[in-house]
């Protein structure tokens, strides 16, 4: 049957990375096609991943488009299937559909300061646009990341973070003070504060856990930002990706479809079904 | 293309269908289903306890196989549709517009092959409704009516010893164009009488939602109303609603393990149940729609608001299954009616 929409790609696992350990385990792994070529992406879309005899699972795609060798996923271990992938091993073949959803208007966005907003696992949905616009450093004027951990320890892409430190500013937070650690120490939306970000011909994007979201959105609209200048991703739980299974709705729209990329000025008016 | 069929003649002309698997109405332990008819179709029943979606969207249909052994990459095979025509006799017009809703849904975005390629092989032959209605039909009042064709191949209506059978769509007249001389045609007398069959039908007072148009605009303004935990307060999430709806689309995907080394299994999907509290929840244990009011406001928030303000048409089709089937008593009329009558 040609143009099976649930039939997924087989790929292979080329690398795999742990990021963070313990309870929050979070893996990065990089997948390859296993025949051709995968499909092409942008950022912000997301892939349906398959472990056969595990099941399926919505990732946010966190490599970026740019490179077409691999599409790089950071997992929390949390359930079923993420459990799953984090018992893989380089070589091991999984299966992928894709991509879905909507993606981060980054052409818009060109001549504009970025300041990007991260939290724990919630830096791997907006990687792709960072990576984007590092590539792309001269389409952008200042580029500024902030990124914070509940503790050193939950830091994810450290050394991704300190090699983009070369190109744009990096701000990492930890929540409570640790020894040795030089970086900002307190919660994300604070740590955005102490900087205090100017919204003049800025796009502030940011993605992490839904309590620091909140508290980025309200200091970034102290701050002079407009709704419209904020975007954000959001997650419901999937399992066609296509807008027919009827569980990801956000009122009227499935957030498989018409997200998970949403500006602030449209999301503030949906229902809280997220 | 209109006809005349004598009712002593039904069973020749699904004799005339060999090609077709025929399904019919049938009455067992007391509940009505869709079964495969040899001989005469039974025409007299009230409504199904199911509808006949089932046909175009299986409770339970494997998408494909997988296996793997040890070392070597997954082999999977699809499970494609069987190409075996269908002919469900009988179709309430009720479960005939449910027809094109679930049509919108699968072609909607992307087609989902695995519907449409079952859906062409369905014909849906219509019996318009002729008697009093059941006490909770409401289709009038959702646009539809008791003798509505929309979704319907062939539409019959019973006139005491003969059925007036109306082709409705290409696939309708090659089921009535297979019976060949079995048809009469229509006199001008058998033409008042259709006439005066169906606006009798359409006369017999139904319940009501009041004033479908103000619906989606209200419901909206109610997303946080306190009626809904109210109006859900019994509810068991039992899903029965949703099973027997003949347009609720939900579904979940799973995989099953047959074997686990050599790796064998399959991937499957079956109905699921806005009513089930893991229907939303994530995996984190965080659930977007945690209460019974708000999973019964997505229920009826999809059916009278989403789905009109997508589609431009409720997708509630007045069935009245889900009232008369639930354990707990909620109904859809009163829930619609209260929380619209009590918008701000």
């Amino acid at each position: 049957m040609p143009d099976n929409i649930y039939l997924p790609e087989l790929a292979r696992v080329a690398y795999i990375k742990d990021e963070v350990y313990g309870e929050r385990a979070i893996k990065t792994f990089r997948v390859e096609p296993l025949n051709g070529e995968l499909f092409k992406h942008e950022c912000g879309q997301c892939a349906m991943l398959s472990i056969f005899g595990r099941g399926e699972s919505m990732i946010s795609i966190a490599s970026s488009p740019l490179i077409r060798e691999y599409k790089q996923f950071s997992i929390m271990r949390v359930g079923n299937v993420s459990t799953a992938f984090h018992d893989l091993a380089v070589g091991d073949v999984i299966g992928i559909r894709g991509p879905y959803g909507n993606s981060f208007p980054v052409d818009d966005w060109r001549g504009k300061n970025l300041y990007f907003i991260g939290g724990g696992c919630g830096l791997a949905p907006i990687w792709p646009v960072i990576t984007t616009a590092v590539a792309q450093r001269a389409n952008f004027k200042n580029i500024t990341v902030f990124y914070g951990g509940r503790t050193s320890r939950d830091i994810m892409y450290r050394m991704e973070l300190e090699k983009l430190r070369e190109s744009v500013d990096v701000h990492l937070s930890i929540d409570r003070a640790e020894e040795g650690w030089d970086g900002y120490c307190g919660f994300v939306p604070a740590s955005v504060m102490d900087k205090s970000p100017v919204p003049a011909n800025a796009i502030a994007i940011t993605c992490g856990p839904p309590i620091m979201i909140k508290y980025v959105i309200q200091n970034l609209n102290q701050l002079g930002f407009k709704d419209e200048q904020i975007y954000t991703t959001i997650e419901n739980k999937m399992k066609c990706g296509l807008g027919k299974c009827g569980r990801c709705n956000v009122g009227k729209d499935y957030v498989c479809v018409k997200g998970p990329v949403y500006s602030w000025a449209v999301l503030k008016n949906l229902p809280e079904e997220y | 293309m209109e006809k005349i069929l004598d009712k002593k003649r039904i069973d020749d002309w699904i004799a005339a269908l060999a090609e077709w698997n025929i399904l019919g109405p049938a009455l067992e332990d007391g509940i009505w289903s869709y079964q495969p008819v040899s001989g005469a179709a039974r025409l007299d029943h009230p409504n199904t306890k199911q509808s006949p979606k089932g046909l175009a969207f299986p409770q339970r249909e494997i998408f494909f196989k997988f296996e793997q052994i040890k070392g070597e990459a997954p082999r999977l095979t699809q499970v494609v549709p069987d190409a075996q025509r269908h002919a469900v006799f009988g179709v309430r017009p009720c479960d005939g517009r449910g027809v094109p809703r679930m049509d919108l849904v699968f072609n909607d975005h992307v087609e989902d092959k695995y519907y449409t390629s079952r859906r062409k092989n369905v014909a849906y032959v219509g019996l318009a409704c002729n008697k009093p209605p059941s006490p909770n039909c409401f289709c009038l009042s959702v646009g539809g009516s008791p003798v509505s064709t929309d979704g319907l191949d062939v539409q019959m209506t019973d006139l005491g010893d003969r059925y007036f059978v109306k082709a409705i769509t290409e696939a309708g007249k090659e089921l009535m164009t297979a019976a060949g001389k079995l048809f009469a045609e229509p006199s001008a007398a058998d033409q008042k009488q259709v006439k005066q069959v169906h606006a009798e039908a359409v006369a017999y007072p139904q319940r009501k939602v009041n004033n479908l148009e103000e619906v989606p605009a209200k419901l909206k303004a109610s997303f946080k109303s306190p009626l809904w935990q109210e109006l859900a307060q019994a509810c068991i999430g039992c899903g029965i609603c949703t099973f027997l709806c003949p347009t609720c689309h939900c579904f979940d995907i799973n995989d099953e393990v047959q074997s686990r080394a050599p790796l064998k299994g399959i991937r499957v999907r079956t109905w699921d149940n806005c009513q089930f509290p893991d229907f939303t929840m994530h995996s984190s244990g965080h659930n977007p729609r945690e209460n019974t009011g708000a999973r019964l406001r997505q229920r009826v928030g999809h059916k009278f608001q989403y789905f009109p303000e997508n589609f431009g048409m409720p997708q509630c089709t007045g069935c009245g299954r889900c009232i008369s089937e639930c354990p707990v008593g909620i109904d859809i009329i009163n829930v619609v009616n209260t929380v619209v009558e009590n918008a701000g």
